[in-house]
């Protein structure tokens, strides 16, 4: 099994998408760069997984990310929905060949490229004439900008895309603030021709596909957004029944904030169970992501982030995404014995059989992350390493016993001792040994490793504490400044992450239960009215309760009962 | 384009304050799209914040690129988008119209007339016109075979209001042959049915009509044909690839053997169906030179395309689903679902199937087709602007056969009927009208002269001047439109001038609705959001 089609959908989608696509246009550059550190020389990782190979009308050969993102009209800021590479058209035309009568032209004011954009163009260019001078700016005043101000997710975006990824929805008449339920959103596609051309655009890059792996679709949840992506979830589960979907729904921080009104609550309430219960129903894994307060949560105990910033929370959950994408890459290059490198190969469809189908199905998995990673230096370093693992996935139970949970782990460039990259073998033992030794072992755990760390870009925001060095290591000494580190200074970070299929879930799925019964379903509930106009007739809200219900039931310990009979 | 008309946040206003942003909000509207209407209306440029440029003359694509902030004008787009949807045409007459409604409203409800009467007027005035309308339209025979000349004229019509006219005229004739080519006797027709694709180009602009199916992708296995004659085609939504079985099976591999057990069944059973084929394949192509082509909705992997390449056979994976109906329709035979009971009966018929490569975009032509019911017009333009131009101007004429087809009616245009109906309103409703609601009438009848009114400013003529000799022409008693290069009044019959019968009457039905709604606001609207489609 080999492609994997990206789907963003969504204002947060596609934030935390610029920067999982940053990670890996980094890598392909570090991977060619002579200068680059050794670790990322070999990577061992088949990008071709992701990205496709193409060629604009020029005969010039294309590399872009085999990706469709989704997004309002105008959130593209001053970057082309047509991407920059082939790129036919970059002034105004004088002649318009439709029209003999009158033109007028209405020009919208130019959004300006920040600093950082105008280095890239400055370096594209220079690279076509190689003569030109050397960038007015430092690099440090690029990020210095990003700092300041982030608007668009484009705005630190250092990607090509192809000309078909980026779709615009037009005729919405809304901002993100009003497009904030599954209702509109269903709204939205229900007349005109979007919902087709979207499915259309994916069908381009599937048809390319050798033997597709599956979907990765990133989707913010939480509003209209979710009610597009099932749209176009119904058609892939119809069109490409049996090809695997990873889904995750994304939050940003700011997507909690609680407006204390009454009908908000419910709204936003009825919002959640509809939204989880429709995605669900289409894909073959959900994980959560997004906590109401990632800058307080231990996930981030070595940042210092803004929740209200997009650009910082993103980049968080998207280091995490690229983790877990690691091992969907390993398969084809490596024979199997090498496991100096990268060891523990799966595809998008095992994944999904490892943690949703084993034991008991469970469909809805949660996310650890240890962003750096620790050492596996000194005695314990593989507990410390477990230790360090904190979730990313809102509404979940912390300490809790379940004999019956199972695991993914991806762990890649950790440092061992000596403060060498260790190994994938190294990494293998001493997390094994490791679990050997705790009490609450999972019934049974995939690992993944490899060599090379999470490359750090240079858009990437300056959020990292004093204690983080330079290829991700916790300082014992750090010096005692104020500033916070950014790419400047930390270039790799090595990382574990986690997917876990464990009761732990139980109150995001009861949460989304009771919602539904007490808003929706129950005798004289508040916003039946509501989710009526959202089309969805009783029957059909019965049915996202039932299914609810039977994903619950799966997960209570009394459940392992009666699945032990047959 | 971005369209404040008044602060959109302002959450409540007292009732005339109201009253007043709605009709601000309505003129405000119109004048965005007032240049637009007609064959001498501006076609518009926008050029995004980001360079992107969009190109439209038609007032539904004009909407939907604007940021409307305001609430009652995201209402009346809404309206006039729905407009488009369930009729195809009439987007910018469906906001003039509205605008105008408010427009003449506001002087009597300066002179402090309530609101009520001018919309009590507004409901006699809208269901006199409609059936006005019946006497009014001309009636189109279909019988067997519909009249060419009637469609093309209606074609022409909505064309030239699109494109420059010799461009318009070519489109005419095409988009008159697709849906008669789809056309079935005692069945709708379903325009889907003529695919539209597009081609970019660097210095060619041309649309042509192709009898048979154009597919936007092509073989994928260097050592198939990229051109061949006299083809079977076989038409099918069949995995040709292998896939690991059920997802959610529960099952796991315990160790390699096992596994690499698993794969090779599963990879057997995709050979056999390939073999399947193969053995159709044989069947139909020996002893003759005849070529065998694979059309499939799911995936093919390359071990398959192997095993068909090397017999000889070409083949298409991850086809459109729509395209599965068409190619059944443009070469015959069947769509199968399996290949366990494929017969020679099965397959359709194509003369030429061959491709055509644009850098990465390929192009598969399926032509010289027998008695197609599908086809494809295929746009070629320099630019993707340009293309989709092209493309809104195709699907609106492609509606506009269809609509006079299914309504076997069409309506004098370039004015004639609106004038016609403000003098029927004016010279005969208005009289047996009790009271103030005379008014209303007389308000929704001059609202109407906005159509011609429009057409005239756009053509550079005085409007009071056009519609002094429009009026007197038509009291002589004849039935007049307008010339848009002189300002006279023609006969829009023998310019063969036709709008269509079901766009002017949604247009009359849905403005005094929504202008009936703004005229009687207790308080600011917020957008409407989950408006529907009005009926
Ligand atoms: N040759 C013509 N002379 C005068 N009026 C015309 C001519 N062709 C079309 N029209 C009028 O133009 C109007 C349609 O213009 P158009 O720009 O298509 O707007 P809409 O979006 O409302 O359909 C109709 O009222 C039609 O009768
Ligand atoms: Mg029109």
């Amino acid at each position: 099994m080999k492609e994997i089609v990206t789907v963003q959908v969504g204002g947060f989608a596609n934030f935390v998408g610029s920067h999982f696509w940053n990670f890996q246009d980094e890598l392909l550059g570090l991977a060619e760069d002579p200068c680059a550190d050794s670790v990322f020389k070999k990577q061992h990782l088949d990008m071709d997984v992701l990205y496709r190979t193409g060629e604009t009308q020029q005969g010039i050969l294309t590399y872009t990310p085999r990706l469709v993102s989704i997004d309002f009209q105008g959130s593209l800021g001053s970057m082309s929905s047509h991407g920059t590479l082939y790129n036919h058209e970059p002034t105004i035309p004088s002649d318009i060949t439709t029209w003999t009568a009158g033109v007028s032209t209405h020009t919208a004011e130019r959004h300006k490229k920040n600093l950082f954009l105008q280095s890239l163009y400055e370096e594209q260019d220079r690279t076509v004439d190689k003569s030109g001078p050397q960038g007015e700016y430092q690099d440090r005043d690029i990020v210095e900008s990003l700092g300041k101000g982030v608007e668009f997710w484009t705005d630190f975006s250092k990607v090509h895309y192809h000309p078909q990824s980026l779709y615009e929805l037009s005729g919405l008449w809304m901002d993100a603030r009003e497009f904030d339920n599954y209702g509109i959103g269903r709204d939205a596609l229900s007349h005109g021709l979007q919902g087709e051309e979207i499915s259309e655009r994916l069908r381009v890059f599937v048809e390319e596909c050798d033997r597709v792996q599956g979907f990765q679709f990133m989707v913010d949840d939480s509003g209209g957004f979710s009610a597009v992506a099932s749209e176009l979830l119904e058609n892939i589960a119809d069109e490409y029944s049996n090809t695997p979907v990873l889904l995750y729904a994304l939050r940003a921080p700011e997507s909690y904030v609680n407006l204390g009104k009454r009908k908000q609550t419910i709204l936003r309430s009825l919002h959640d169970a509809v939204s989880f219960s429709r995605l669900a129903s289409y894909c073959h894994l959900v994980v959560p992501v997004g906590l109401p307060s990632l800058s307080t949560s231990r996930a981030s105990s070595f940042f210092c982030i803004e929740d209200e910033r997009p650009y910082h929370c993103s980049a968080v959950y998207a280091a995490a995404l690229h983790s877990i994408s690691l091992p969907f890459r390993m398969g084809s290059l490596v024979p199997t014995a090498d496991l100096h490198y990268v060891s523990g190969a799966v595809d998008v469809g095992d994944v999904v059989r490892i943690l949703s189908g084993q034991s008991r199905s469970n469909k809805v998995a949660i996310l650890d992350m240890a962003m750096p990673a620790p050492s596996l230096t000194g005695k314990e370093s593989g507990e410390r390493l477990l230790n360090n693992l904190h979730p990313v996935t809102p509404e979940i139970t912390e300490d809790v016993e379940d004999l019956q949970a199972v695991e993914t782990m991806t762990i890649h460039g950790v440092l061992g001792p000596g403060g060498h990259p260790a190994s994938a073998s190294e990494v293998k033992d001493t997390i094994h040994a490791a679990y050997e030794h705790t009490s609450t072992r999972p019934k049974f755990c995939h690992l993944s490793a490899a060599h090379s760390p999470l490359p750090i870009p240079l858009p990437f925001p300056s959020i990292f504490k004093n204690v983080v060095g330079q290829r991700g290591e916790l300082l014992e000494n750090p010096t005692a400044s104020p500033l916070l580190k950014g790419s400047l200074e930390v270039h790799s970070v090595p990382m574990a992450v986690r997917l876990r299929s464990s009761s732990a879930i139980l109150p995001y799925l009861e949460n989304r239960l009771g919602y539904l019964r007490r808003y929706g379903v129950d005798r004289g509930a508040p916003g039946a009215e509501l989710v009526r106009s959202w089309g969805f007739g009783k029957d059909e809200l019965e049915d996202f309760g039932e299914a609810l219900s039977k994903m619950i039931n799966e997960l209570k310990p009394h459940s392992e009962v009666s699945s032990d009979s047959d | 384009m971005s369209l404040r008309v008044l602060n959109p946040n302002a959450e409540v206003l007292n009732k005339s304050a109201a009253l007043h942003m709605n009709i601000n909000a309505a003129k405000g509207l119109q004048d965005v799209l007032k240049t637009n209407l007609g064959p001498k209306g501006t076609i518009k440029m926008l050029v995004g914040g980001a360079g992107d440029i969009k190109l439209t003359k038609d007032g539904n694509t004009l909407l939907k690129e604007m940021q409307i902030q305001n609430p009652t004008a995201i209402m009346i787009a809404r309206t006039a988008v729905a407009q488009d949807d369930i009729s195809g045409d009439g987007t910018t007459s469906t906001v003039l119209f509205i605008g105008e409604l408010m427009k003449q409203s506001e002087r009597y409800i300066d002179e402090g007339m309530h609101p009520r009467v001018l919309v009590d007027g507004f409901e006699i005035a809208k269901r006199a016109t409609l059936q006005f309308l019946e006497k009014f339209k001309t009636p189109v025979v279909m019988g067997e075979e519909p009249d060419k000349e009637i469609l093309k004229m209606v074609a022409r019509t909505t064309l030239r209001t699109k494109l420059y006219e010799a461009l318009a005229d070519q489109l005419t004739d095409i988009v008159v042959d697709a849906v008669l080519c789809i056309k079935k006797a005692e069945e709708g027709i379903d325009l889907f049915m003529v695919e539209i694709m597009h081609m970019r180009h660097k210095f060619d602009v041309d649309t042509r009509l192709v009898e048979g199916l154009v597919l936007d992708h092509g073989s994928r296995h260097p050592d198939m044909k990229r051109r061949a004659e006299n083809c079977y085609i076989l038409t099918c939504n069949v995995s040709l690839e292998y896939e690991k079985s059920e997802i959610n099976a529960g099952f796991f591999y315990s160790n390699a053997e096992q596994r690499e057990a698993m794969v090779s069944a599963e990879r057997r059973q995709v050979d056999e169906r390939v073999q399947k084929i193969i053995e159709l394949k044989n069947k139909v192509c020996s002893g003759n030179e005849n070529n065998f082509v694979i059309i499939n909705q799911k995936g093919i992997d390359p071990p398959s395309l192997d095993l068909l390449a090397r017999a000889g056979i070409i083949a298409l994976r991850r086809a459109k689903r729509r395209n599965m109906e068409r190619l059944v329709l443009a070469c015959g035979g069947e769509a199968v679902n399996s290949v366990d009971d494929i017969t020679p009966d099965c397959l359709g018929w194509a003369g030429l199937v061959y491709e055509h490569i644009l850098g990465e975009e390929k192009y598969t032509f399926v032509e010289n087709v027998k008695n197609p019911h599908s086809c494809t017009i295929l746009i070629k333009g320099p630019n993707d602007h340009t293309i989709a131009q092209i493309k809104d101007a195709v699907r609106d004429g492609l509606r506009s056969v269809k609509n006079t087809i299914e309504d076997e009616a069409v309506v004098l245009g370039a004015g004639a009927f609106e004038v016609a109906a403000r003098q029927f309103l004016m010279n005969e409703v208005k009289k047996t009208v009790q009271g103030r609601a005379q008014l209303g009438v007389e308000a929704f009848a001059n609202a109407l002269l906005v159509v011609p009114k429009t057409l005239a400013e756009n053509s550079g003529l005085d409007t009071q001047d056009v519609i002094i000799s429009l009026t007197g022409e038509h009291d002589r008693g004849n039935i007049v439109g307008l010339n848009q290069h002189t300002g006279e009044p023609i006969d829009p019959q023998m310019e063969g001038i036709f709008d269509n019968y079901s766009v002017k009457r949604q247009i009359v039905n849905s403005g005094p609705v929504i202008a009936s709604q703004l005229l009687l606001v207790d308080e600011v609207i917020r957008a409407g959001r989950n408006m529907r489609k009005p009926s």
